[in-house]
Order: structure tokens, then sequence, then C-alpha cells
């Protein structure tokens, strides 16, 4: 029988945690405010645009060996990093040899197979000592600009094995005694490119790691060791009671689902397939992945630990919303899965790089295994995809140029909730970045933002709507590479719930300037059908004559030019899917309806086909002179519930 | 993921007593399996209809993984 932490007296809450129950808390708080602060620094003083502009880092707190390195404390970051980090910690620590750590340290890691996530993302690790006692690891993981490899900044699909995708580091010190250690810059810095722009913020993430060693230590010196190593043990219990109370309230059963992704870089004629059979009985789940699609050939493939972080992330997100997400959350939840897998590959052929298209979908599956269980607490799906892009080029002066998930489809819809409609720009629900601004693309790179805008009518329909695809055009000014990286176009992502409808379809096309060269001709590409039969198509499900997205259509594969290269003035499109409807489309209010095509993310025809509402009036040029046509709404919509 | 069967002295090995601590049930209803969850990897003996565990030990760092380095002595 366990014991609820609430019902414990303050002797028996002393004797467990070694403080009271205040003080607990405020050092569980304190950690948190630690992470934080780690993470504003490194924000703030950080060179690169990827740690800048998008906030592709995260912070935490873990435990020492003998409590098995608990991680109690993360920041409000990128949510891949974070299931991933206890074991990184475990795993690096392990290997590397707590015994051979000493104050000053730093050691680093960026193994997805012992650390998880990608090469470019490199675990850096301070031991933290009391004394002469290893009480404790401050971690930052920050993506690098570049880890080496065969594509410049890495992101690709097209990458064959480890050997192609970067740099592997294991456990390695990188200082010692508060000095770098230049071997170890020497092996970064000799193998990836940008180096001038790695080495500060390298120092940056290390003058962080040395604040929260000081912010860990001025806590200990106020509330002694004690204190502070029954904090870590009870913010971890914390998470691990508010789990096994959200999964005590889901029926009992078992729940199985399907997911995956439209194929790997070599070529399209493998989906690759995830399959989830959910055990729930009690507190307890077990989620077994036997029967998903062996690793694929290409830089596709997630790692075990980018899995395990996806099962936390659905599950915090559908059941256990408001509870900090410290290792704890996963005590009652076993996942079953094999290697070999696309979301468990293994060295050297399984190479891992856009590890999230692959867990994006293991998260989807969860979502869809679980919908009915959930009934009005289901959520609907995202865009599926970040459909990042890549390229890179040179200045007329020679100055190479370099762009990373700055001008694909990072950002798109999410599903909608029983709360209320999806916010329509956000990233997939595994991250949660920020959105790099326009003007530092623009004064950096040889590139022009030309669009950002929602397309109507392609959040999945419901009682509360499913967020708008994201549509976006970039002109790149300079002749480029290009690696274009959108992996979930077959099927919607968008998963509709609760009667809600699914969201549309994304895909991808280059407008080479032969065909329509925007700069001569002074306009933006029009967003009607016409215009995509002059455009090449990178990605998606379209009518091969128009090359409009038709789900009936043809697909057209991301890596059928594994590299693509443009002329000065090439515009590339990127579409996201739509996210998922929540409830009877028909059961939405129709003046909800009537501002949804006051906004232009429903129009007249979609609000009458998939609303069964009668809107009158012109949304272009009087949008406030919108009118329901309550009778003709009537009738319509007992026309489609007739249906 | 293959599920090892479990006999009935291997239960009693791990102390459990099927008729006291899970009445209706047999040995068929236990197995043994790697798994992962809070702090790592695990050989679980679980009972598949509570998810109940009646032994959880440590299993390797990385699970099933295996790197190109594995095996090799470097000293």
């Amino acid at each position: 029988m366990t014991v609820s932490l609430k019902d414990l007296d303050d002797a028996q809450f002393t004797e467990r945690y070694g403080a009271d129950r205040f003080t607990a808390t405020v050092l569980s708080s304190r950690m948190r405010y630690i992470v934080q602060h780690m993470c504003t620094g490194l924000l703030n003083n950080a060179f690169s645009l990827i740690l800048r502009d998008w906030y592709d880092f995260a912070a935490t707190i873990s435990g020492p060996p003998e409590q098995n390195y608990p991680m109690s404390s993360v920041s409000n970051s990128l949510a891949m990093f974070l299931g991933t980090m206890s074991e990184a910690v475990r795993n690096t620590i392990s290997e590397y040899g707590p015994e051979n750590l000493r104050p000053g340290d730093v050691v680093i890691c960026n193994d997805p197979y012992r650390a998880g996530n990608h090469v470019n993302d490199i675990c850096f690790i301070r031991p933290v000592f009391a004394g002469d006692r290893l009480i404790s690891f401050v971690t930052l993981r920050a993506h690098q600009l570049d880890m080496g490899g065969v594509v410049p900044a890495g992101f690709s699909g097209t990458k064959r094995n480890v050997y192609e995708n970067g740099l592997v580091i294991a456990p390695t010190l990188l200082y010692r005694d508060d000095q770098p250690i230049k071997s170890a810059f020497n092996l970064i810095f000799d193998n990836a490119r940008y180096c001038a722009l790695l080495l500060p913020d390298i120092k940056t993430i290390y003058a962080n790691l040395r604040l929260g060693e000081q912010l860990i230590l001025e806590s200990v010196e106020r509330y002694g060791v004690e204190a502070y190593l029954g904090a870590i043990r009870y913010s971890t219990d914390v998470s691990a009671e508010a789990m096994r109370t959200a999964l005590a309230e889901l029926p009992d059963g078992v729940y199985e689902a399907e997911e995956g992704i439209d194929c790997d870089g070599i070529d399209d004629t493998i989906d690759y397939r995830i399959k989830v059979k959910i055990t729930k009985s009690g507190p307890r789940m077990e989620l077994d992945f036997s029967g998903t699609s062996p690793q694929a050939r290409t830089s596709i493939n997630a790692g075990i630990l980018d899995t395990k972080t996806a099962v936390g992330v659905a599950l915090k997100f559908l059941i256990d919303p408001a509870t900090p997400f410290t290792s704890g959350a996963y005590r009652d939840i076993d996942i079953v899965l094999p290697a070999g897998t696309f979301i468990s590959a293994t060295p050297p052929d399984g190479a891992v790089f856009l590890y999230w298209e692959s867990t994006g979908p293991v998260l989807l599956a969860v979502f869809r295994a679980l919908e009915k269980a959930l009934g009005r607490k289901a959520v609907g799906g995202d865009y599926g995809s970040l459909n990042i892009h890549n390229a890179n080029g040179v200045l007329d002066d020679g100055t190479p140029w370099v762009t990373t998930a700055q001008c694909g489809g990072e950002h798109g819809p999410w599903g909608a909730t029983e709360a209320g409609d999806a916010d329509s720009y956000s990233v997939v629900y595994q991250a949660n970045n920020l959105d790099p601004a326009t003007e530092a693309i623009e004064s950096e790179l040889p590139a022009v933002v030309l669009r950002k805008e929602y397309k109507p009518d392609s959040g999945g329909a419901g009682t509360n709507r499913g967020g708008a695809a994201v549509l976006k055009d970039t002109l790149y000014l300079t002749a480029a590479e290009h690696w274009s990286s959108p992996l979930h176009t077959k099927s919607p992502s968008g998963l509709g719930v609760y009667g809600g409808k699914s969201g549309g379809l994304g895909a991808t096309w280059v407008f080479h300037p032969e065909d329509r060269d925007v700069v001569r001709r002074r306009e933006l590409l029009p967003t009607t059908d016409e215009v995509y039969a002059g455009a090449t198509p990178v990605a998606g499900m379209l009518n091969p004559g128009t090359k409009c997205v038709d789900p009936d259509g043809e697909y057209f594969y991301f890596a059928s030019t594994p590299v693509w290269h443009t002329k000065p003035h090439a515009v590339f499109r990127y579409l996201t899917n739509g996210g998922g409807g929540w409830g009877n489309p028909l059961e939405r209010d129709p003046e909800r309806v009537k501002k949804d095509v006051r906004d232009e993310y429903v129009t007249v025809e979609g609000a009458y086909r998939d609303y069964g509402v009668v809107i009158t009036g012109d949304p272009v040029n009087d949008p406030e002179g919108l009118r329901v046509d309550e009778a003709a709404t009537r009738q319509r919509r007992a026309e489609l519930a007739g249906r | 993921m293959p599920r090892e069967e479990v006999s009935e002295e291997d239960l009693r090995a791990l102390g459990v007593d099927v008729a006291r601590d899970f009445p209706g049930s047999t040995a068929a209803d236990f197995r043994r399996y790697p798994v992962l969850s809070e702090g790592g990897w695990f050989i679980a003996v679980k009972h598949q209809k509570t998810l109940e565990s009646v032994a959880r030990e440590p299993g390797p760092l990385l699970g099933p993984i295996t790197l190109a380095s594995d095996g090799l002595d470097v000293y």
C-alpha cells in the first residue's frame, strides 16, 4: 500500500526526506529556478542561431550515483531533450566513472545510443561536490550548429550510417579544474564546421553550468546536504505520485494503435510503421512497441531514449499536464521496445538524426490508442513533422552561409482539446521552441521570408477547431544547396478526436526562377491552385497534373533529389499539415464559425461543407458584415446529421 | 519482444506465493522480459494481468544496444 505524500505526518515526512515539508518544497522549487536561470543565461548569451533563435537546449539537475541519478528538475524548454536526460547522465557518468570526477570538471557525450537525441545535441554534464561529496549533476544539452558528417549542419534524412552522420563523442572530459582541455575541444573543432561560432557557445554553456553549480551550493549551504538530497527524492516522488494518480483514473484495458512516417532517404518503397499495444491496469501502464518496422536505411531513425521521451510527453499531455516532468513520471510506466526498429535504432547502420520525425508518430500513436479511453479528455493531433529545411551557399565575397530550421515548415498547428480551439503557430508537441524572427533571418542570410500565413479550411473541423496549416514562402537570393525533410505527408497527422475531423495534408514545392521569377515579376507567389502547375514538387500527396494537394493523388518523394540545387531567386513553399478537431463540428456554435470565416480560418464554402453553417456576406471586403442564415443552417445541419 | 515463461519454482524463489498473492492466477500468468522505466533498464518478472512486478533486476546500462566499441579492450 503506497502512502500518499499528503498523508505523511510531519515526522514521517522528515524521516523520509531529511527535511520538513516546507523546506523540501522550497528546495524543489529552487531547483526549477536554477535550471531556468541556467537557460536564461544561455539564451541571453548564445551566438549561434539554433540556440539564440530556437531555444534548442534544456537544463536539468540529477541526483548522485547512490540515488541512481534521479532527474529532479527540468527546465521549461525543449521537451524532446528532457526524457533522455536522466539516462544521458546515468549512462555518461557510469561509463566515465564517478570515481574519476572532481570539482571543476565538465564531461560531454553526444552519442544518440548512449545519451539520446542526435550528435549535434551535446550533453555538458558538471558534477557538483559539497566538500568531497558528489551530491548532484547539472546538465545542459545544447544543439551545436554543426557536428561534422556529410551534410553541413546535419539536418537531413539521407545520411546512411553513423560515419556519414557526424562526430560521435563517447563520455569525454572537456574541462578539468575549470580549465578547458584543448585536445577535447580540438576533437570537436577539427571535425565540425563553423567552429568560430561553436567556441563562444560552448564557453557560454560552461559559464551557465558554473552558475547552476553555484546556486546549488548556495542552497546546500543554507539548508544542508541531507535536505538537498531529500528534496531530489521528494521532487521525483511528487511526479511519480501525480502520474500514478492520473493512470489510476484511466479505464483498465488494452489499447492498440498504429502510426508512421512516409519513408526514409533511400527510396519511398517502405512505409515505416509504429505499432503500440498499451496495457493499463490500475495505477500501472505498459507500452509494447513490438511489431514496429525495422530501422530505416538512413538518418530518419530515433533512438530508444527518444521513444521513451515521446511516451512521457504524450502521457503528460493527455493525463498529467500540471506537474513537473521529472524522471519520477516513469515510475509506474514500463516501455517494452526491441532494438533495431526505426524508433530504437542501433549502430553503425541505424543512423539517428531526424529522431523527432519518428518519435512524433510515437506520441500520436499513444494519442490514437487512448482516444476512446479518454473520451472528452482526448487531444487532437498536431502537424506531425517539423518539415525542417536546411540550406547553405556562399555570398558573392565567398563568405559561407547556412540556414537551419528557419525557412521550412518548422512551425504549425496543434490539435484541439476540450478546452477550446487549437493554436495554429507553434512547434510540434514534443518541442517547446521559439520561432526565429523574420528580421533575424533576413539580416544574416541571403533569404527573404515572403509569406507566413494560415491556409483556410485546413484545420480539422470540430466543436473546437484544429489549428490551421501554415503556408510559408522563402526566396533565396544566391545559389544554394537544400535538404528538405517533410516526412509525414501521406496521411493526416492532425488526428481528429471525440467526433472531430482530421486536419488537411501538407506538401512542399520549389519554384525555380526559370518557371516563376518573383524578383523579376516583383510579386508574391499567389496561393491559388493555378500557381502549382509550374512548381517542382518536393514532397506530398499531389495531383500529378495540377501539382495541388490531393489525398488521392500521387506521392512525391522528398529525397527523389537528395540535395536540391537551386539558382538565385528560387522560392521554397512549405505547407504544413492541419491540426485535428475536437468534437462534432455540427455542434460548433454558428457564431464561432462566422468568426472563423471573418478571420479566414474557414471559407464560406468550408463553413457550409464542414460545419453545416450557411454564412452570407463578403469576408474579404466586408468581414464585419457577415451573417449566419439560421434557417438555412438548421436545414443544412439536419441534412448532414442524417447522412 | 519475446517474453520468457516463468515456472512455479522461479516464483517461489522470488518469494511469491501465487495462491496467496495473486488469487486465481498460475505461473502461466507471469513473464520475464526487459523494460525501460524510471531508473533505466530492468529485467522484470511481471504478472501480466495486473502488471505488478514481482522482480526487477537492473538490466544492462544501454538495454539491448550494442556499441561498435563493445568488447574491445583498450587496456
